[in-house]
């Protein structure tokens, strides 16, 4: 059994750079023609601290670009848990303690969703992966035991699995590098989206009453109640501010974050005397304030007000210097050089084991389905690929130059006559939408079964005041 | 003296009512002013109660009942064959036939507005007599159950939305108003709302008097500016070009795109109501609907994106495409209702 015995964001430090001095510790780059490494990226990058928590010796924090700190193997991978989801017509995932992963190939649609019925071929059963072989199960050894919320759990076939806070533990094939999190996402999903997997960690270090979630712009610190947590620039960034500019008639929009009575300062947290009785929270030395004038959760309204922003704990990878960001009627999104709105593509199958359609490796029948009705010329007019510059290279792991060969959609070989080189996040090419004629229009969102959410479009947004878009 | 007192106690009653009355038109129109948030927005439906004189055939299959007929041995084929083949047709659709009859709307009769100012065959009678109403969006979804009230699927969700969605706050603003009864000139201005809005305390109903800040910030492209008259409290503008309307269902940003856009709504001091009629772009209107509502949502409509979208496309009567001359836009008008509201336009202050 481990203890961490320094504090936790500095082992992440520690182990982040570690990660990258060892970068492909276990593995070769699964398709980059061109990577230039995330190296540029460390200086300059937070990373979000975590509660200490007991773990078995085989296992320690990874810090993540994507996903903040998260479980990892001996070999650098990263802890996949599958929750159980709600979908139309019964239920996926697993139930806590219950492992539902197995070597079993399927072959027939579970009619999960609706309309369709139960019962229907899967595409290209011959070449159908299993569950296993796209999530391995991380087994335990016979003499395993049980550390804090860690646990061991019996497979059916009569192997012992790890599980975090009673749910089963897995790596994805996906992840080829220590710190990549391509399996699954803590972003949010639900509704009719597939019953994904999600990576595992430790909680992260903030005192009560506040909360952290995952956006496609890096890790957003709210309060519990989801409101936006926000800094003002002209309040000092010492270590620990004991003052704030924002007073008299600021306060009409800005209200402090009050740290109650029994608040204690821990890590990059503190706070200061404002007024006599009433203590304000500082995270990373700037006093903490919600927006008044925010609609809703998770708002980025108050950053509209020269010298506010939005507190992350850690934000997203940076993308490629040539894209863009450009204004719609909802908020933001990210674009091509041309502007241009860029999409993800999500896939997951009616089955019953969830397994995804998204990735170049997957199966590419459902994709060539939407984009072209099974035309991959038509897929290259209604979707195209986001063509990278010759002279474009990967700034880190998350966004990346992969090749692409566009007849079958999968990953090409260097040198493979007809490849595309394009722009790819999360190991996922993504795409512009031919429908979309200029700069902020955003047709394609939406786009393909499910609002988009099982086999089609979203798209990528950076700031939206209205559907939660970044979530 | 008794009766005395009686007549002065009524004319201090009746001034008292004048007063009132006065003082609610005065206190709505502030600088020649008033507003109106939207509220309801439904596609303009005629029903007839047993639906026997618009639907006399019955209604269309949906998804879910052409996927019976189409693979009754669905066990046997391939997601390929089946699930995938009714999604392509749906996202990449045609006019060719899908081999299911499409059932129009055979009544006489629609709710609507005289687009074209002519009167023509395929035109429809105001149910208050008035011939030549062009809506034959509503001769294409009149027999689709989604879109009927009070329980189809559409009628209920798409009109919810426009509650309780931000993305659809759409406002009218009038200005040079000088009698909100008769003003044989107004200016009608609209906008995008940022707020939610002012409901009384069940939280369902929303009530007169709340405050829109204009969204300036997102929603600049929707601003629209036209010419109205005022006619025994009738409001009726002049076309506009384009007119986006902002309607996103399940959190899916989208629009629909009007040409030739008009409203003409009943005035109060704290309701509009009335129709929003014009052309709509037969592409955006599909597409706002299959992307907010997947393939399940329709089937609870029984709404075949595939054989409505042919029915769009046939029933199309303006905007003929230059190349191919085919019509690109389609006839229709919308239920609209809306509630009075001060408009903040920190834009214009400045």
């Amino acid at each position: 059994m481990k203890f961490w015995s320094e504090p936790g964001r500095r082992t992440v430090l520690r182990l982040f750079a570690t990660t990258l001095l060892c970068a492909g510790i276990y593995g070769a780059l699964s398709n980059a023609e061109v990577y230039a490494g995330e190296s540029a990226d460390l200086s300059e990058a937070l990373t979000e601290s975590y509660r200490e928590v007991p773990i078995p010796p085989e296992f320690h924090v990874e810090a993540t670009p994507l996903e903040g700190p998260v479980f990892a193997d001996s070999n650098g991978r990263t802890l996949y848990k599958w929750p159980q989801h709600k979908l139309r017509n019964g239920y996926s995932g697993e139930a806590p303690d219950t492992p539902a992963c197995y070597d079993e190939v399927l072959i027939v649609t579970a009619g999960l969703m609706s309309p369709y019925p139960p019962g229907i071929k899967l595409p290209e059963i011959d070449n159908r992966p299993s569950c296993t072989d796209l999530w391995p199960p991380v087994l335990a050894s016979d003499d395993a035991e049980p550390v804090g919320e860690w646990t061991v759990t019996d497979r059916k076939d009569g192997t012992r699995q790890w599980a975090f806070d009673e749910q089963p533990l897995y790596t994805s094939v996906r992840d080829t590098q220590s710190g990549d999190v391509f399996g699954g996402t803590r972003r949010r999903y639900g509704g009719d989206s597939p019953a994904l997997r999600v990576p595992v960690g430790p909680p992260t270090q903030h005192p009560p009453g506040f909360a952290v979630k995952a956006t496609s712009i890096g890790r957003m610190l709210t309060t519990n109640k989801n409101e936006s947590v926000y800094a003002f620039d002209g309040d000092g960034d010492e270590d620990s501010a004991t003052s704030t500019s924002c007073k008299g008639p600021c306060l009409t929009n800005w209200q402090p974050v009050a740290a109650p009575a029994l608040a204690r300062p821990q890590g990059e947290w503190s706070f200061f005397e404002r007024s006599p009785g009433v203590r304000q929270w500082v995270f990373r030395g700037k006093p903490l304030y919600t927006y008044i004038l925010d609609q809703g959760s998770w708002s980025q309204q108050g950053s509209d007000v020269p010298g506010w922003n939005n507190v992350f704990t850690q934000h997203a990878p940076a993308y490629p210097q040539s894209f863009t960001v450009q204004p719609t009627l909802a908020g933001n999104v990210l674009a091509d050089a041309d502007g241009k709105t860029i999409y993800r593509y999500t896939c997951g199958e009616d089955s019953a084991d969830q397994l995804g359609c998204d990735h170049p490796d997957d199966t590419q029948v459902y994709r060539l389905a939407m984009c072209g009705g099974g035309n991959p010329e038509r897929c290259l007019q209604h979707w195209p690929y986001v063509i990278a510059g010759d002279n474009e290279v990967s700034p880190n792991r998350s966004w990346r130059v992969v090749l692409i060969d566009p007849e079958t959609g999968q990953f090409a070989a260097p040198g493979e006559e007809g490849a595309l080189r394009v722009w790819a996040y999360r190991d996922r090419p993504v795409y512009g939408f031919g429908r979309d004629k200029r700069a902020g229009d955003v047709n394609g969102g939406g786009t393909g079964e499910w609002r988009g959410q099982r086999n089609g479009l979203k798209a990528f947004w950076l700031r939206d005041d209205y559907m939660r878009g970044i979530l | 003296m008794n009766r005395i007192y009686r007549v002065v106690i009524g004319l201090v009653v009746v001034t008292a009512l004048i007063g009132s009355s006065a003082q609610t038109n005065d206190s709505a129109l502030r600088d020649r002013a008033i507003g109106y948030v939207m509220t309801d927005l439904f596609w303009s439906v005629y029903q007839t109660p047993d639906a026997k004189q618009e639907c006399p055939r019955g209604f269309n299959d949906g998804p879910r009942e052409q996927f019976e007929q189409l693979y009754p041995y669905h066990e046997g084929l391939t997601v390929e064959e089946t699930q995938l083949k009714q999604e392509i047709e749906t996202w990449h659709p045609s006019t060719e036939p899908d081999g299911f009859e499409f059932l129009e709307v055979e009544g006489e009769f629609s709710w609507g507005l005289n687009l074209d100012g002519e009167v023509g065959p395929n035109d429809f009678v105001h149910p208050d007599g008035s011939p030549g109403i062009d809506n034959e969006v509503y001769r294409a979804v009149g027999c689709v159950i989604g879109f009927r009230g009070p329980d189809g699927v559409e009628f209920i969700f798409q009109n919810k939305a426009i509650v309780d969605e931000r993305y659809n706050r759409m406002m009218v603003e009038l200005t040079e108003v000088d009698d909100l009864e008769n003003d044989d000139s107004v200016t009608v201005t609209v906008y995008r709302g940022m707020d939610r809005l002012l409901t009384d305390a069940t939280g369902s109903r929303v009530v007169p008097g709340g405050t829109q800040r204009v969204d300036r910030r997102w929603g600049q492209n929707l601003i629209r500016q036209t010419e109205a008259r005022i006619v025994d409290s009738v409001l009726i503008t002049e076309p506009i070009g384009d007119l986006i309307i902002p309607w996103q269902n399940l959190s899916v940003p989208s629009i629909q795109l009007f040409r030739d856009a008009r409203f003409e709504l009943d005035l109060s001091a704290e309701r509009a109501t009335g129709l929003l009629a014009g052309y709509a772009d037969v592409d955006t209107w599909y597409y706002q609907l299959i992307r907010n509502d997947s393939t399940h949502h329709l089937s609870n409509g029984q709404i075949s994106g595939i054989s409505l979208y042919k029915a769009l496309r046939r029933l199309a009567d303006a905007y003929p495409d230059p190349e191919t001359g085919e019509n690109t836009a389609i006839s229709t008008a919308l239920d609209i209702k809306m509630t009075q509201v001060f408009i903040a336009d920190e834009s214009a202050s400045k």
